[in-house]
């Protein structure tokens, strides 16, 4: 018996010891997390950095010295593009290589193996929406470059190599709570997040609605409150721009080309979350005489920030910008001759074709009167602390039916707009050598680089906007635009009727375009590329034209434009929307049946300036006094619950405020008594104060638009304490500083050319992806101030700058 | 001398080893040196304890607590300006549990089969 215990507690030690070493759920493996030496307290950067540092790398061809700032942005030198490549892959995964992990693996659908079977309906949505396959398809087209194919593969190299200095203590601070290991890079990762930019602005799509309000209402209604052209428009292609090409014969539509859906459908409606703006000026217009050009891409932000900066050397280039963590080159930039910068196009990539299949086995469909051979894929997902998991997708020549019959798992957000027993048409399964288009923007020196750059670019497609030194401006809604007839793809589409398919695409140098308008400058923020004198259709509805309008108003008025008044635009919260409707809104209120409370605020929303800034409360009663007018307006006839649908646009509402004030659709359908404008107006602006005085007790401070808004930045996997502070911040939708929520500005850049270009940026975040270093979020607040830092153009690598922090020479081993 | 011998064979240890290394080294030296269980159990917890507080002290007074204070939020610890010290304590703690349970093993071991001629 005396065994007995000696065992007992030897069992003790042993059964805590493992306990403490295994994640149990979320719960991540503690004492092994906890641990001082290898666990998270390893990941707790020392405020100082040491000045120099050799590392000695098998893989290199020469010598690479790389420059840190004192924001810690990469400056490389190399003497060849192998190495300059080699040396971003290796920095940018030193910084950033869990988000690189986890956002292939989310792009991939490849969560399950390391977070288990709660990622299941992700991952089958991602593989079931074609990733892979898109990713492996632009592979095949990128190999076959091989300039770009020796890009990729330095790239990948260079996150080898760093993964394989480390020891399982180095790890970033994520891979530890989740408890796995990072793996080796392929060129295939780096395809997968560039299709995941698609993913992310080119998939959206309302056709489902769009059918739906057509069989309720009919043509008529559709043509009324669904127009194919705004009633308001500032299209980036400037009115009266000529179009100087023979167009090619666009298709016309086939006569039963709208078709009956499936009621049962549910969609979620699409969110106008892009707000990107960007502009450039002509030398007449500023102070240098040379242009200037200013660029913020809108997104949803994250911690570790979404872009990360460098400056890469060698003879070929030098150039300074932002980088996707997982992609070579620089995306949005400049060098010593020209920058440039991009933003969302809207147009139409993605479209659904009904499948009729001849039997359950899904082997064949009807296409063109002929049964058609469908193609298998079969996904294989693994699962961590289960089994593995196969789900088979049926591709046909259109792409994957993303969910079969019955097959959409039922309370998953994401698959909420997907119809099923439709085949799924995206411009993101095409093989694509889209990184040629910045390797050759990263050496350009003119304007004729850049139009032979945009032609290898595919998708998402985005607003190229472009300026040099030699005082040329120019602008291009580019990308693969799809051939259609007018409207194709407004609605689900017949899958069997050859006429609906895409008949090949916009010759690309056809794509709308404008250099050196007279007016000065050219800009875009998400709306119509061009007037209806385009002679291609690229799609029917794109975002509102406020922040374009906006934007336009104040560069025709600017002259003498430095650095400073374009950063001023940058963070304008004007909101031209509230402009065209608040007076109207105002005087449709009958103020004699307002309370007293009402009444107070009714008079600061009246006398509200229509700047969303941080302060004022009349953007917070404007701002839920409009949403819940919409809402008055349109919920009584499109808001079914059998029948999903969606509203008509913010352009639409207007108009009918505006000038159709008598119309039938203000009546709500749902009471017995007959509503016009005036009764929506009030019952709404009644409601507004309500909620707000709910929310935030009687009018006072905190009914401040920054505190409403509540604006942050969380983390990339939300986890609690690594995002952001709240930010007491303005800006809106309709303001050019379209910052909502967690959506908003993800790098806002701004380029002086001149002899010497002189460039200024910020993002809301830092270059570090550790939430344990300095340089996490060193850039937040100098962001949310508005304000820029001067970025570190070096010229040579023994140029003096006081502010280099460290240096780190590379050489072979 | 228990104390010592854990304290300064996991702090060498640890610089190469996983952290389950200190369940061993507790357990040996205690079941070749150790003295009564309730002795033992308290030498190997405070030499763990005190080693791992200090470690994490290390690393994150030059961080000026920074990460401890992200990671106190993760685990939802109540919000103070300590955080990051209970963060140290709670590590401490947990590490002298394993330890220190070792270590009682080692004990009850050098008892049960070993120590027959006391």
């Amino acid at each position: 018996m005396r065994a007995l215990k000696p065992i007992f507690t030897l069992f003790l030690a042993l059964s805590l010891t493992f306990a403490l070493n295994h994640k149990w759920g979320s719960i991540p493996p503690l004492a092994k997390f906890l641990d001082p030496f290898q666990g998270f307290w390893k990941n707790a950067e020392s405020s100082d950095t040491s000045p120099e540092l050799n590392l000695n790398l098998a893989g290199l061809q020469g010598e690479v010295s790389v420059q840190f700032d004192n924001q810690r942005i990469p400056h490389i030198f190399a003497s060849n593009n192998h190495d300059l490549y080699f040396v971003q892959g290796f920095v940018t995964a030193r910084d950033r290589l869990w988000q690189m992990d986890f956002q292939t693996r989310f792009a991939a659908g490849r969560l399950s193996e390391v977070i288990g079977p709660k990622a299941l309906d992700i991952d089958r949505f991602q593989r079931r929406m074609g990733m892979t396959f898109g990713a492996e398809n632009m592979m095949k087209t990128m190999m076959a470059d091989p300039e770009i194919a020796a890009m990729m593969s330095a790239y990948a190299e260079g996150i080898n190599a760093y993964i394989q200095s480390l020891k399982p203590g180095d790890y970033p601070i994520e891979f530890k709570i989740l408890d796995y290991e990072p793996e080796n890079w392929t060129p295939l990762n780096s395809a997968l997040l560039l299709k995941m930019m698609s993913a992310t602005l080119a998939s959206g799509s309302d056709e489902f609605y769009m059918s739906n309000i057509l069989k309720k209402y009919g043509a008529d209604v559709m043509k009324d409150l669904f127009p194919d052209y705004p009633y308001r428009e500032e299209p980036i292609i400037p009115v009266g721009t000529a179009w100087n090409f023979k167009p090619i014969p666009s298709p016309n539509a086939p006569a039963d080309a709208n078709i009956g859906t499936n009621a049962s459908i549910r969609t979620k409606q699409k969110e106008e979350g892009i707000g990107s703006n960007n502009w450039a000026v002509s030398g007449k217009k500023t102070v240098s005489g040379y242009p200037i050009l200013a660029n913020d891409p809108h997104l949803d932000l994250t911690l570790p920030a979404i872009w990360y900066q460098i400056q890469l050397i060698n003879q070929e280039q030098n150039v300074y910008g932002v980088s996707i963590p997982g992609a070579p080159g620089v995306i949005i930039g400049f060098n010593q001759k020209v920058a440039w910068g991009v933003t969302n196009v809207g147009s139409d990539v993605l479209d659904w074709y009904q499948v009729q299949f001849k039997d359950p086995s899904h082997q064949s469909y009807w296409y063109n009167n002929q049964w058609k051979a469908t193609k298998q894929r079969i996904e294989t997902i693994q699962v961590r602390g289960g089994e593995a998991i196969t789900d088979t997708v049926y591709y046909t020549h259109h792409g994957p039916v993303v969910y079969l019959q019955d097959q959409k798992p039922g309370n998953f957000a994401k698959a909420k707009n997907i119809p099923e027993g439709y085949a799924l048409r995206w411009i993101a399964h095409e093989g694509s050598n889209d990184v040629r288009t910045f390797y050759l923007l990263n050496k350009a020196n003119n304007y004729d680089d850049y139009r032979k750059a945009l032609t290898y670019y595919s998708a998402p497609a985005q607003n190229f906007l472009f300026a040099t030194v030699d005082n040329d401006i120019a602008i291009t809604p580019n990308g693969y635009f799809p051939l259609k007839w007018k409207g194709q793809g407004k609605f689900l589409l017949d899958g069997a009727n050859p006429a609906n398919e895409w008949q090949g695409r916009i010759p690309a140098d056809q794509n709308p375009t404008v250099k050196n308008p007279a007016r000065g400058f050219v800009s875009s923020a998400n709306q119509f590329s061009a007037d209806p004198s385009y002679p291609y259709y690229l799609h029917w509805e794109f975002s509102g034209y406020e922040r374009g309008k906006r934007i336009n108003d104040r560069l025709s008025k600017m002259n003498q434009i430095t650095v400073d008044s374009v950063r001023n635009l940058q963070n304008d919260n004007y909101s031209i929307f509230a402009e065209n409707v608040l007076s109207a809104f105002v005087s449709g209120v009958n103020t004699a049946k307002l309370t007293n409370e009402e009444r107070t605020a009714f008079n600061v929303v009246s006398k509200w300036n229509k700047f969303y800034d941080a302060k004022e409360i009349g953007a917070s009663i404007f701002e839920i006094w409009q949403k819940l007018l919409t809402k008055q307006i349109w919920e009584d006839e499109f808001g079914d619950a059998n029948t999903p649908m969606r509203y008509p646009s913010r352009d639409r509402t207007v108009q009918l405020i505006l000038s159709e004030s008598q119309s039938k659709w203000f009546d709500n359908i749902k009471t017995p008594q007959k509503e016009g404008l005036n009764d929506v107006l009030l019952t709404s602006y009644k409601l507004t104060i309500d909620s707000l005085t709910k929310k935030y007790g009687p009018m006072s401070d905190k009914w401040q638009w920054g505190h409403v808004k509540h604006s942050n930045v969380p983390h990339l996997a939300k986890i609690a304490g690594f995002g952001s502070k709240t930010l007491f911040n303005g800006g809106s939708k309709t303001s050019v500083n379209a910052l909502s929520e967690s959506n908003g500005p993800s790098w806002r850049m701004i380029v002086a050319l001149g002899k010497e270009p002189k460039a200024y940026g910020v993002f809301p975040g830092g270059q570090s992806g550790n939430p344990g270093s300095f340089y996490y979020d060193d850039m937040l607040d100098i962001w949310a101030e508005g304000r820029l830092n001067e970025l570190l153009y070096l010229r040579s690598n023994d140029q003096p700058s006081e502010r280099i922090i460290s240096t780190w020479k590379f050489t072979k081993k | 001398m228990l104390f010592i011998l854990i304290l300064f064979l996991s702090l060498i240890a640890q610089f190469f080893l996983p952290w389950w290394v200190i369940t061993p080294i507790a357990f040996a030296l205690a079941a070749w040196n150790g003295q009564s269980e309730k002795k033992s159990f308290w030498n190997g917890f405070s030499a763990i304890f005190i080693l791992w507080v200090c470690m994490a002290l290390f690393r994150s007074l030059p961080n000026e607590n920074l990460l401890a204070n992200r990671v106190a939020q993760m685990l939802m610890l109540p919000v103070s300006d300590f955080n990051w010290l209970i963060l140290t304590l709670i590590t401490g703690v947990l590490g002298g549990l394993v330890a220190g349970t070792a270590a009682l093993a080692g004990a009850a071991f050098k008892k049960g089969f070993f120590g027959r001629r006391r």
